[in-house]
């Protein structure tokens, strides 16, 4: 029955306190009424506990307590918010802002032109060339010829008519060395196509490849330039490091791999353990492709390289599955907004 | 390729520890990726290039090693106990096909007694991968592991008059292979005949009828050398690849044919007993002519760009087998048989300079040109086309270029993407990537879907790519833009949904920033967009682009829960947009005036404003919308516009009474023309 009485003046109070609203003089109101020392109404209920019988009262007097801890909190955050009602200026700067919507480039456009500012800042051009291909450009005059092995590694994606989606960006290499004369510096971006599909693997990707021809090009320079490339794209600290590989059109060829950028050499999944990352197949052009181009094999020397776009992003932005890139998924893909200054 | 390290030594003399080994073969080319230790050996997992076949097999590994520095190749040493009875009494080989078959040998073991291998013998196939079979064929495929030569044992009992016949298969024939397999042949293939029919496939498998059994006693051993390209396309057809057939499509060893029978016939004996028949079949007992390259040091080192001393040039190309002879600056090598990748002298330089070792090689970087790089071709464009996108807030997407056939025909409808015909992947990897995407819309509404399923209140998605076309026969590509936009758009607080409007702002914002602003927008009837809620974009009488919703069943196929609105434009278009140059700033102040224009609904907003334009003095600068308003106090089928007129004259102030004139003319002449009233 006392308990009763404990709940309606909760009630009571609370209704109270409400109708003030951030009157101050309101709140003072509701103290004085609920709280004041003479004449409060929590004082009058504890003169009740004192006549209420034993048994009765550890139930009550902890309701009690309760009430009076309510009122005290409540009465203070009512204040609180009275005072911050006069202050305040109408604005509240922390609300979110309404932001106009910042568009993002995706991974391997921004991989892409990272690469292309090194290259034109040391004087390469960036060319492109058609994603569907005859034969001979994707592969006859990259020394690949018909029923050659090295076509088993690239599982191609035929027309009816018998041309290919370029299953790399070589073939832009062709064209370029068809229509101009060295020196040749030039940079080839591209979407390039293979059948092929697994986490690690898709039917559509992106490559990157360069082609430097002119005289007195050496497998040195080849070095030189794929060392500043890769210095500029990761680190400068990597350790870049040249296997001897065989590709058809370059001779001789070699198989580029760079310090793991995940673990720094110390070996983790990304790395195999090894240590090392394949990053990249270069080599020096084979002169049955200058031949096959029109270019005296004789005068001129060149070096080409190339690489995934794809793969860069995977290894700069660790990303765990490739199929990420092409998934159009905006919680990934605004993630990386302009990127970062090159 | 798994080699044993065991079987490696037996071929190379020096003790240089088993790390240093394998470290100096990577060295060179020959990628040792995994070293498995197993009892007194080690099972090395070597990464062999396919250009060379030579490489892959233990011999031809300890003559690489040997050229790294590693120690000496140990002379190839084989004595085969021979019979009285000549080999040409029990059996008679004819090659009809010298094309497809360039050197055939052939031996003859009698009195053999098939059994299993010997454990040292079994293990050791055991570790390469292969598994083993009984005494006579594990001899052929340890002397395949062995020397790389691939071999094949016949039971001479089942060759129809003891003949070997190398020739085209038979229109038509038909045989069935050790794997049980029942091919069909064509002449392209190359068989191994008896007198009847084929009981062998050249160079990839041996046929069932005439395999080595548990009772087999004779045995004729072929060893010989089959022609890459023919093998190769067999194999192909028949989607058979076998330790053979990944040999000989590769290149094999001419010479080793005549020594590798004489190595296996050897072994058979030791571990099978019986007595090789005297005499070797040879089809070709002369070689070709070996080919000879002229390397010139000078060249090389200019080529490599250092120092490469001459001692080490000759000790590298003589350890390899190239015979280099001295004569003033030149050394003149000749191809070893095994090397069918050595033609060139750029060839010869690979040789030395992986042996050198690429990083002793001093890095460089070429002279510059003095010319400033450029971006050419359509990259300028379609960069400047995402910059454009990303300025107006969309997030880049990269959508597979192949799209389905059902895809491909629901968004054909566009007057962009019925340029031409659909261009069809002869070999998709599966239907739903078979068909060239004609429009960017397909791929990006399902991406756009796919985040709306996802729960995303809201998308905006744009790509820059190529289309392609069918036209007359040939391919054609074209470099378009395309965007999606749904849902809530605009800051937190803001309601509803995206609208035919916001998708027109975001193209007019893109376009604006490839150059184009004058283009003007007509009610589209394009089957991939939604009837009237679809729009072309004109730039002079040239449709450009589409926008519009997407028409349902497009939607509803890429499962999209809310409208999706979208729009595509050809950047071919607006690859000529001039640069722009400045437009003076005004220097005197405007006077506005609104008009409230009440007219009926079916009047576009571009005809107001066209007439507005066409009356106004020319000092009218600007004319927007305020508000549009229908509902209480317009009548049904009318619509109230409010426009704000911007007056402005550029040289000097206008009065208030020039422009109170000018603005009652106006609406006079608006309501005569046009039938509407004002507020």
């Amino acid at each position: 029955m006392s308990i009763e009485v404990l709940h309606r003046s909760r009630e009571e109070f609370l209704a109270a306190l409400t109708a003030a609203g951030t009157d101050p003089e309101g709140i003072e109101a509701v103290r004085v009424r609920f709280a004041g020392r003479r004449s409060g109404l929590l004082r009058d209920l504890e003169e009740t506990l004192k006549g209420l019988p034993r048994e009765e009262k550890p139930a009550y007097g902890k309701a009690l307590n309760e009430l009076k801890r309510l009122v005290e909190e409540t009465l203070g955050a009512a204040a609180e918010a009275a005072s911050r009602a006069k202050a305040s200026t109408g604005l509240d700067v922390t609300l979110p802002g309404r932001r106009p919507l910042v568009g993002s480039l995706h991974p391997v456009t921004l991989v892409r032109r990272e690469i292309e500012s090194i290259f034109l800042r040391m004087g390469y051009s960036v060319a492109d060339g058609p994603e569907i291909e005859d034969d001979w450009h994707n592969f006859e005059a990259l020394n690949i010829p018909p029923d050659h092995p090295a076509r088993d590694a690239q599982d191609t994606f035929y027309l009816p008519s018998g041309m290919v989606l370029r299953t790399h960006t070589s073939p832009v290499q062709v064209h370029t060395m068809e229509s101009q004369r060295p020196p040749i510096r030039v940079l080839i971006p591209g979407r390039v196509y293979r059948r092929d599909s697994d986490l690690r693997h898709s039917p559509m990707f992106h490559q990157v490849e360069c082609l430097v021809v002119d005289e007195g090009i050496t497998f040195g320079h080849l070095k030189g330039t794929l060392e500043a490339f890769l210095h500029g794209l990761f680190d400068p600290s990597l350790a870049v490091r040249f296997r001897p590989s065989f590709f058809p059109f370059t001779e001789p060829s070699a198989e580029v791999d760079i310090t793991c950028v995940l673990c720094r050499g110390a070996g983790c999944a990304m790395c195999s353990g090894s240590g090392w990352i394949e990053i990249l197949g270069s080599g020096m052009v084979d002169p049955r492709v200058f031949a096959a181009c029109g270019i005296d094999p004789k005068r001129y020397t060149g070096f080409a390289f190339g690489l995934g776009l794809d793969r860069v992003a995977v290894l700069k932005y660790r990303l765990p599955d490739l199929r990420l890139l092409f998934g159009g998924d905006e919680r990934f893909l605004r993630q990386f907004g302009m990127g970062v200054p090159a | 390729m798994k080699l044993s390290l065991a079987w490696l030594r037996d071929h190379l003399e020096g003790d240089l520890p088993a790390a240093e080994l394998a470290q100096r073969l990577t060295g060179v080319g020959m990628n040792v990726e995994l070293r498995e230790p197993v009892p007194d050996d080690e099972v090395w997992d070597v990464d062999i290039t396919s250009n060379r076949p030579d490489a892959m097999n233990h011999r031809g590994m300890a003559r690489e090693a040997a050229a790294a520095g590693c120690g000496h190749l140990r002379p190839l040493e084989v004595q085969v106990p021979e019979g009285g009875v000549a080999t040409s009494e029990l059996a008679s080989l004819d090659v009809e096909d010298a094309q497809g078959c360039p050197r055939y040998c052939a031996r003859v073991i009698r009195g053999v007694k098939v059994g299993p291998s010997p454990a040292w013998l079994a293990e050791r196939l055991a570790r390469c991968g292969v598994r083993p079979i009984n005494n006579v064929v594990d001899a052929t495929n340890y002397v395949l592991l062995d020397v790389g030569q691939p071999l094949h044992a016949f039971d001479l009992r089942f060759l129809a008059g003891q003949a070997i016949r190398v020739r085209r298969a038979l229109a038509g024939e038909r045989m069935t292979t050790l794997d049980g397999i029942e091919r069909e042949l064509v002449p392209e293939d190359v068989v191994i005949a008896d007198a009847q029919k084929a009981v062998a496939l050249a160079g990839i498998m041996g046929g069932a009828d005439s395999e080595i059994r548990d009772d087999t006693t004779d045995v004729l051993l072929e060893s010989a050398y089959f022609d890459p390209m023919r093998v190769r396309r067999t194999a192909r057809r028949l989607g058979l690849s076998t330790e053979a057939s990944h040999r000989f499509e590769r290149g094999s060893d001419r010479a080793m044919a005549r020594v590798a029978a004489d190595l296996a016939a050897e072994l058979i004996v030791r571990l099978a007993g019986g007595e090789v028949a005297a005499g070797v079949l040879d089809s070709a007992p002369t070689l070709p002519v070996p080919h000879q390259m002229t390397l010139l040091r000078q060249r090389l080192c200019a080529f490599a760009g250092c120092d490469i001393p001459s001692g080490f040039v000759l000790q590298v190309l003589a350890a390899l087998g190239c015979e280099p002879r001295v004569a003033g600056d030149e050394i003149t090598c000749t191809a070893p048989t095994w090397r069918v990748d050595l033609e060139l002298a750029e060839d010869l330089y690979e040789e030395v300079l992986r042996h050198f070792g690429y990083d002793r090689i001093p890095s460089a970087l070429p002279v510059a040109s003095t010319e400033p790089g450029k971006r050419l071709g359509s990259w300028p464009l379609t960069d400047r086309a995402r910059e454009a996108l990303v300025l107006a807030g969309l997030a880049e997407a990269v959508t597979y270029s192949f799209v389905s056939a059902d895809q491909d025909g629901a968004t054909a409808g566009s007057p962009l993407a019925g340029r031409g015909t659909p261009v069809s992947l002869a070999n998709p990897l599966s239907a739903r990537l078979a068909v060239m995407r004609r429009t960017i819309l397909a791929g990006l509404a399902e991406a756009a879907a796919g985040n709306l399923r996802r729960g995303a209140e809201s998308v905006m998605l744009g790509e820059v790519g190529r289309v392609f076309f069918g036209i007359d026969g040939r391919p054609r590509e074209e470099e378009r833009v395309a965007l999606v936009v749904a849902g809530r758009l605009g800051g937190w607080d803001r309601q509803g949904q995206a609208d035919f409007l916001d998708l027109k702002g975001v193209v007019e914002a893109v376009l604006g920033q490839l150059g184009i602003s004058a283009v003007t927008w007509r009610p589209a009837a394009a089957p991939v967009l939604a009837p009237g809620e679809g729009a072309e974009v004109l730039d002079g009488e040239q449709v450009i682009g589409v926008a519009g919703r997407l028409a349902d069943p497009v939607a509803a196929g890429v499962e999209s829960p809310l409208p999706l609105w979208v729009a595509e434009v050809d950047l071919g278009c607006v690859a000529a947009a001039p640069r722009p140059t400045m437009r003076p700033v005004p220097r005197f102040p405007a006077v506005e005036a609104d008009l409230t224009v009440r007219h009926a609904r079916g009047l576009p907003y571009a005809e107001l404003t066209g007439v507005i334009r066409e009356v106004a003095p020319a000092w009218l600068e600007d004319v927007r919308p305020v508000v549009q308003y229908e509902g209480e106090g317009v009548a049904a089928g009318e619509l109230k516009t409010t426009l704000r007129l911007v007056y402005r004259l550029a040289d000097r102030s206008l009065t208030q009474d020039e422009v109170n004139q000018a603005h009652f003319a106006l609406m006079e002449e608006l309501s005569r023309r046009l039938a509407v009233s004002f507020q």
